[in-house]
C-alpha cells in the first residue's frame, strides 16, 4: 500500500510518442502543504507528465509516484488523488448530478457527497442539467467536483483556469490555498506564470520536455538580477570609463544608452562624474518573474540575453481577478524575434504606463 | 468490485442507449416472429398435405405437427440480437469517444478492475436483453402459430436458455469489437452491415455456387444465430442429430436456413464457435486497453 505521505515524486521520467520525445528525463518532487506550479509553454510535456503520474499514459522510462506508489497500486486511487484534466470527458446527455453519482459509486462514497460537491463548486443550481450544455467554466467546476468526490489527499490540476471567469479564478486560488493549508498536496499546471504566481509556493518549470527550474518561487524571485540603464552624453566614453573602473558587465544598447549590471546607481553616477560625462538619466530595471520564465523556457533567451528592453522599472502585479491573456497574444518561444533586445515589447506584452493587465479589458 | 459494478449500472441507466436499443430489439423480434409465425403455419399445412411423407417417415414424426413455431422464435430472436451487439459496442468504445474513460480509469483501482466490472455489468445487461427479446418473440409466436406447430415446453425453455446465452455473448462480442476498433460509429455500422447483409450474402453465395454448406456454421453471425436457430433445425432433424436414412444435404441446408441457422452443426457447437469469436475480440480489446495511452 501507499505510504500516505502526500508526496509526488517524478524520477527520470521519459515518454516518447513514436519519434517525438514529449518528456525527457524529468525529475521533481512535490511536497504536501504547498501549492506547486507546474509551468511551461504549450507543448512542453506538462499534460503528458501529469497523465503519466495518473497512470493514464505509460512512461517509456522512469517513474512517477504518489505516496511512493504508481497510480495502479494506490488501492482506491480516487481517495488518494483527484485530478482535473484538460478535455475532461462528460457524457453530454448525462446530468451533472448523475455524472457525479456514477463516480461516487465507483469510489464508494455516499451519494450525499455528490450534492455537497455540487454545492462546493457552485453547480447546485445546474445539478440536473446535462453536461453537454455546460460552458467551459462549468465543465471545469464539474471536473473539480469529480476530483474532490473521494476527499483526496493530493490534487492535480491541468490548466484549471481555462474558461473560468475572474471570480472563478479568484475562488479557485482561495480554494487551492486552503486545500494545501490542510496539509494536502496541490500540483497545478499552467502555461502562464502570472496566472498562478499568486497561488503557488513552489514551482517546476519545464520546457521542451526538460526541467528548467525546480524550487521555491521565492528563490526564483531572489535570483532576479537588476541592471541600470544610463542615458548619457557619450555612450562610448561612458562604457570605456565604466570598464576602466572595473565594471565588466557593461554594454551599449541599440537606443544609445548603456546597460550596466552589478553596479548601483550611485557607483555609476560617481564614475561618470569622475570621467566628466554628463548623465541625463538612470533607470534601475528588474527583470520580473514572467521574464525569468521566458528566459527559462525559450532557448534563444536562455544564454545570451537576460533582459528584454523594458522602459518601466517594474511591472505592477496583475490586478486581482485578472482574467487571462487574450488568446494568441502571448509571445511563444517560436514566435520570438531573434534579436535579444527589442525596441518594442512583443504583442500582448504589457506596455509601460498603461493601467491595464494582460487581460486587456477591465 | 461491487462499487465499480454499481457505477457501471448507473452509467448505463443514466443515458438513453439501453432503452433506445431495447425498443428496436423488441420491435424487430416481435415483428419478425409475427411474420415467420404466419408463414410457418402455411409450411405446416403444406407438409401435412403433400407427398413429403418420406421425410416424416425418416424423422418418425407426424407431419403437419412439426414445431414450426421454433422457426418464428429463432428468426425473431436472431434479428433482435443485433441490438445487444450495438449496446455492447457503446460500453467501451462509447467511453473513449466521450472521453469518460479517463475518469473511469482514475476512479478504479486498476484497468483490469474497471474492465472486469464492465464485463460483469454487460453480462447482466445481455441477460436482460435476452429475456425481453425471447419474451416478445414468444408472444408473437403464440399470437400467430397454430397449436399444431407450437414447440413443446422443453423446446421453449431451450430457446429461452439459448436466447439468453446468445444475447450475453452478443453483448460481449460488441464490447470486444468496439474495444479493438475503438470507434462507436465504425464498429456499429460495420457490424450491422456485416450481420444483416454481408455474411448472409457470403453464406448464400457459397452455398449456391460452391456447394459450401458449413460457412454459416463458423462465421460470427451464423454461429450467433445458430445457437437458437439450431434448436429448431434439430427438431426437424436438420442439425445435430444423425437422421436415419440421411436427409438430402441440400434439403437439410434449406431446412437449417429456414430455421435461421444455415450450416449450423448443433446449438452447442454454434455456441462454442461464437464464444471463440467473442473471446477473440474481447481478449484483443482487453489487451489493447491495458496498455493504451489515454491522452
Amino acid at each position: 500500500m501507499h505510504d500516505g505521505s502526500g508526496r509526488i515524486a517524478v524520477q527520470n521520467l521519459t515518454k516518447q510518442f513514436g519519434a517525438v520525445t514529449a518528456v525527457n528525463n524529468l525529475s521533481f518532487t512535490v511536497d504536501p502543504g504547498s501549492v506547486t506550479g507546474f509551468l511551461g509553454p504549450n507543448g512542453a510535456g506538462k499534460t503528458t507528465t501529469l497523465r503519466m503520474l495518473l497512470g493514464l499514459v505509460t512512461p517509456t522510462s522512469g517513474a512517477a509516484t504518489i505516496n511512493g506508489r504508481p497510480h495502479s497500486q494506490l488501492g482506491n486511487p480516487a481517495r488518494v488523488v483527484g485530478a482535473v484534466l484538460e478535455n475532461e470527458g462528460f457524457h453530454p446527455k448525462r446530468t451533472a448530478r448523475n455524472h457525479l453519482r456514477v463516480y461516487a459509486a465507483a469510489i464508494g462514497v455516499p451519494d450525499q457527497r455528490v450534492d455537497e460537491m455540487l454545492g462546493l463548486v457552485g453547480l447546485a443550481p445546474a445539478a440536473d442539467r446535462k453536461a453537454g450544455g455546460f460552458s467551459l467554466g462549468m465543465r471545469q467546476r464539474l471536473a473539480l467536483a469529480t476530483a474532490l468526490l473521494g476527499d483526496p489527499q493530493v490534487l492535480v490540476l491541468d490548466e484549471p483556469s481555462n474558461g473560468l471567469d475572474p471570480e472563478g479564478i479568484a475562488w479557485l486560488r482561495t480554494f487551492l490555498r486552503s486545500f494545501a493549508q490542510q496539509g494536502r498536496t496541490v500540483l497545478v499546471s499552467s502555461h502562464l506564470l502570472s496566472e498562478v504566481e499568486q497561488t503557488i509556493d513552489q514551482v517546476v518549470i519545464v520546457s521542451a520536455g526538460m526541467t528548467r527550474y525546480y524550487g521555491p518561487l521565492e528563490q526564483l524571485r531572489a535570483s532576479q538580477q537588476s541592471r541600470v540603464l544610463v542615458q548619457s552624453a557619450d555612450a562610448n566614453a561612458l562604457v570605456t570609463a565604466l570598464r576602466e573602473a572595473g565594471l565588466n558587465q557593461v554594454e551599449p544598447t541599440p537606443d544609445g544608452r548603456v546597460a550596466v549590471s552589478g553596479a548601483t546607481v550611485q557607483q555609476i553616477g560617481d564614475i561618470s562624474a569622475k570621467a566628466s560625462i554628463a548623465v541625463y538619466g538612470m533607470q534601475e530595471e528588474k527583470a520580473d518573474l514572467e521574464q525569468l520564465f521566458f528566459q527559462l523556457t525559450s532557448p534563444q533567451y536562455g544564454a545570451g540575453a537576460p533582459y528584454q528592453q523594458q522602459q518601466q522599472q517594474q511591472q505592477p502585479p496583475p490586478p486581482p481577478g485578472w482574467g487571462g491573456p487574450p488568446q494568441g497574444g502571448f509571445p511563444q518561444s517560436g514566435q520570438q524575434p531573434q534579436q535579444p533586445y527589442q525596441q518594442t515589447p512583443p504583442p500582448g506584452f504589457q506596455q509601460p504606463g498603461q493601467q491595464q493587465g494582460w487581460g486587456g479589458q477591465q | 468490485m461491487g462499487n465499480l459494478i454499481k457505477a457501471e449500472f448507473r452509467k448505463t441507466l443514466t443515458t438513453k442507449s439501453w432503452w433506445g436499443l431495447m425498443i428496436p430489439a423488441v420491435a424487430f423480434a416481435f415483428l419478425f416472429a409475427l411474420g415467420w409465425g404466419a408463414i410457418t403455419n402455411d409450411l405446416n399445412d403444406f407438409l401435412g398435405s403433400s407427398d413429403a411423407q418420406e421425410l416424416a417417415g425418416l424423422l418418425g414424426i407426424q407431419l403437419g405437427e412439426l414445431p414450426v413455431g421454433l422457426l418464428a422464435l429463432a428468426h425473431g430472436i436472431n434479428v433482435g440480437m443485433v441490438f445487444p451487439v450495438i449496446f455492447g459496442v457503446f460500453a467501451l468504445a462509447g467511453e473513449y469517444s466521450k472521453k469518460t474513460i479517463t475518469t473511469t480509469f482514475l476512479t478504479a483501482p486498476t484497468r483490469v478492475a474497471a474492465l472486469s466490472a464492465k464485463m460483469i455489468t454487460y453480462i447482466l445487461w445481455g441477460a436482460v436483453y435476452g429475456v425481453i427479446i425471447v419474451a416478445f418473440a414468444s408472444l408473437a409466436t403464440m399470437m400467430t402459430v397454430d397449436n399444431a406447430g407450437m414447440p413443446s415446453a422443453g423446446q421453449w425453455f431451450g430457446v429461452l436458455g439459448g436466447g439468453i446465452l446468445a444475447t450475453i455473448l452478443a453483448t460481449l462480442f460488441g464490447i470486444g469489437v468496439g474495444a479493438v476498433w475503438n470507434s462507436v460509429t465504425g464498429a456499429t455500422i460495420t457490424l450491422t452491415i456485416w450481420m444483416l447483409i454481408v455474411e448472409n450474402v457470403l453464406v448464400f453465395v457459397s452455398f449456391g455456387w460452391f456447394e459450401i454448406r458449413w460457412l454459416g456454421g463458423v462465421l460470427p453471425n451464423g454461429t450467433l444465430n445458430g445457437i437458437v436457430g439450431a434448436i429448431g433445425a434439430e427438431a426437424f432433424g436438420a442439425a445435430g442429430v444423425s437422421v436415419p436414412g440421411e436427409l438430402d444435404e441440400n434439403l437439410q441446408w434449406l431446412l437449417q436456413y429456414s430455421a435461421g441457422a444455415p450450416g449450423a452443426f448443433s446449438w452447442w457447437a454454434a455456441a462454442l464457435i461464437f464464444f471463440a469469436w467473442t473471446m477473440l475480440f474481447f481478449v484483443g480489446g482487453w489487451a489493447s486497453n491495458q496498455r493504451r495511452d489515454i491522452t
